[in-house]
């Protein structure tokens, strides 16, 4: 009788374990598509911040019209992207094209201390910090997906769970590595 | 220093410090038995049950309450662009909703979060802080103040202060029953108690609130070491909290509320006006804060 007893008890801890490491899993791999959707709703809100930077820019730098195009361009590209590698490409794009745009403004006097780009100034460079942490987060939450998958319990759950390890968000972007700009 | 290992390595130490609070409850009671019984037991419901009254509900109202207390005034989107972006960046970096944000009209730099759980969190700055500090530094105190939020700094506090206040309230009914009631060991048949026995429960009954004091300041100063760290985790930039907290060293205007019970839950402490002992401090010094974050940078 006892050890009839012990044996249940064994198999309900067992039992316990085991949906705990399932849970784990499929709760990670949750974490990573929101956080995607995170880097998703940055990058909207980015795009959307263009046409109207665009516009001022313009008004103040006619000469800087090859720059421009590239925003244009690059912006246009990031719409359309579907896929994740498409998205990430596009993405590392525009954030260079737009890195090189503010360079360029501090040849603009007129158009820094006008009012209305000191405010988009101010926005974009919260957005871009914003695009950059969404990206971070990601990957912090693809990083425990990943080791999750590989490590012992959770391991043996990979295929129930029905999840799989996921890419990092790479921008091809060799200042990425870096801190965030927070400076203004 | 990898910031993942420093975040594991405070979490366990404070782990094993509230575990430490655990253990000196039941010596408490080991003592409590030892000195009057069974019976001695029955102060135990009660002593835990005010304590537990007395913190809960201020830790259960905690954003309203520390408002009120502080004069915090919140602010809105509008009103202040330049910080609800700065504290939804972090956000955002720390995978957390956006708490309600407040400025505390005081010239001195400081900054407190607090709430039962990331939903209901507010954090606060004084209006000295956003004077003196630039983005990069604000954006590491926002970070370590939304690492309290992540890392669940109120309940632990809470816990602490139950912990802390229920073992002061034991000790105290043992001295009244002492005093008042001298005669209860007698009846309970405990005469053939070993003397070394009682009169180490007798020290233990006496100390216990010092030590229950000590460890839970112990425990506050762990958890502000994680929240460092954790504010590195989520900006990985060491650099901006460091500077901030360098501002800090160099600022001797201190919060004008000196009041000891929202003290712990500044980024500075506002109580450290004096040398006092580190032992009885609720955050470490700023000095070993500054060089955890510069080990921090030499590596990132």
């Amino acid at each position: 009788m006892k050890v009839v007893l012990f044996v249940l008890v064994i198999l309900v801890i067992l039992a316990l374990l085991a949906i705990m490491s399932r849970n784990r899993l499929v709760r990670a791999n949750i974490s990573v598509d929101e956080a995607f959707a995170q880097i998703d709703v940055q990058l909207k809100r980015r795009s959307d911040l263009i046409p109207n930077l665009v516009e001022t820019v313009k008004g103040y730098a006619a000469h800087e019209s090859g720059t421009l195009e590239a925003i244009v361009a690059a912006r246009a590209k990031s719409t359309q992207a579907t896929t994740f590698a498409d998205v990430a490409a596009a993405d590392g794009q525009l954030t260079q094209a737009l890195r090189g745009l503010l360079a360029v403004t501090e040849n603009y006097p007129d158009l820094k201390a006008s009012s209305n780009f000191l405010a988009l100034q101010e926005e974009l460079s919260s957005t871009e910090n914003k695009v950059s942490f969404a990206r971070q987060f990601y990957n912090d939450n693809v990083r425990t997906l990943n080791s999750a998958i590989k490590t012992f319990p959770s391991s043996l759950f990979v295929k129930s769970a029905g999840v799989s390890p996921r890419p990092f968000y790479e921008v091809d972007d060799p200042q990425d590595r870096k801190a965030p700009q927070v400076k203004f | 220093m990898d910031f993942r290992k420093l975040q594991s390595a405070n979490k366990l130490k404070s782990t094993e410090l509230l575990f430490g609070m655990a253990l000196l409850v039941g010596i408490v009671i080991w003592a409590l038995m030892t000195y009057f019984g069974k019976t001695g037991i029955g102060v135990v419901p009660f002593a835990v049950g005010i304590a537990l009254l007395s913190v809960w509900g201020s830790y259960w109202t905690s954003d309203k309450i520390v408002l009120t207390m502080t004069g915090a005034k919140l602010v809105t989107e509008s009103e202040n662009k330049q910080l609800y972006d700065l504290v939804t960046e972090v956000c955002i970096a720390a995978g957390l909703p956006v708490p309600k944000i407040a400025i505390v009209e005081d010239n001195a730099p400081n900054a407190f979060a607090t709430g039962r759980d990331p939903n209901h969190a507010v954090i606060a700055f004084t209006t000295g802080i956003l004077r003196v500090m630039d983005r990069e530094e604000l954006q590491g105190v926002t970070a370590h103040e939304m690492a309290h939020v992540a890392n669940r700094d109120t309940l632990v506090s809470a816990i602490a202060a139950t912990t802390a206040g229920a073992l002061a309230l034991l000790s105290d009914f043992m001295m009244r029953i002492m005093i008042f009631g001298g005669g209860n060991r007698r009846d309970n048949n405990n005469n053939d108690q070993n003397p070394i026995a009682l009169i180490a429960s007798l020290i233990v009954l006496i100390l216990a609130p010092l030590a229950a004091l000590l460890l839970r300041l112990a425990i506050s100063r762990k958890r502000e070491a994680l929240a460092d760290v954790t504010a590195v985790a989520f900006t990985r930039n060491p650099t901006g909290l460091r500077r901030a907290l360098e501002v800090l060293a160099a600022d001797s205007t201190v919060v004008h509320q000196r009041s000891t019970a929202v003290a712990h839950i500044w980024i500075e402490s506002p109580l450290d006006g004096s040398k006092t002992s580190q032992l009885f401090s609720t955050h470490p010094t700023l000095a070993s804060r500054i060089a955890t974050l510069k080990a921090m940078e030499g590596n990132s």
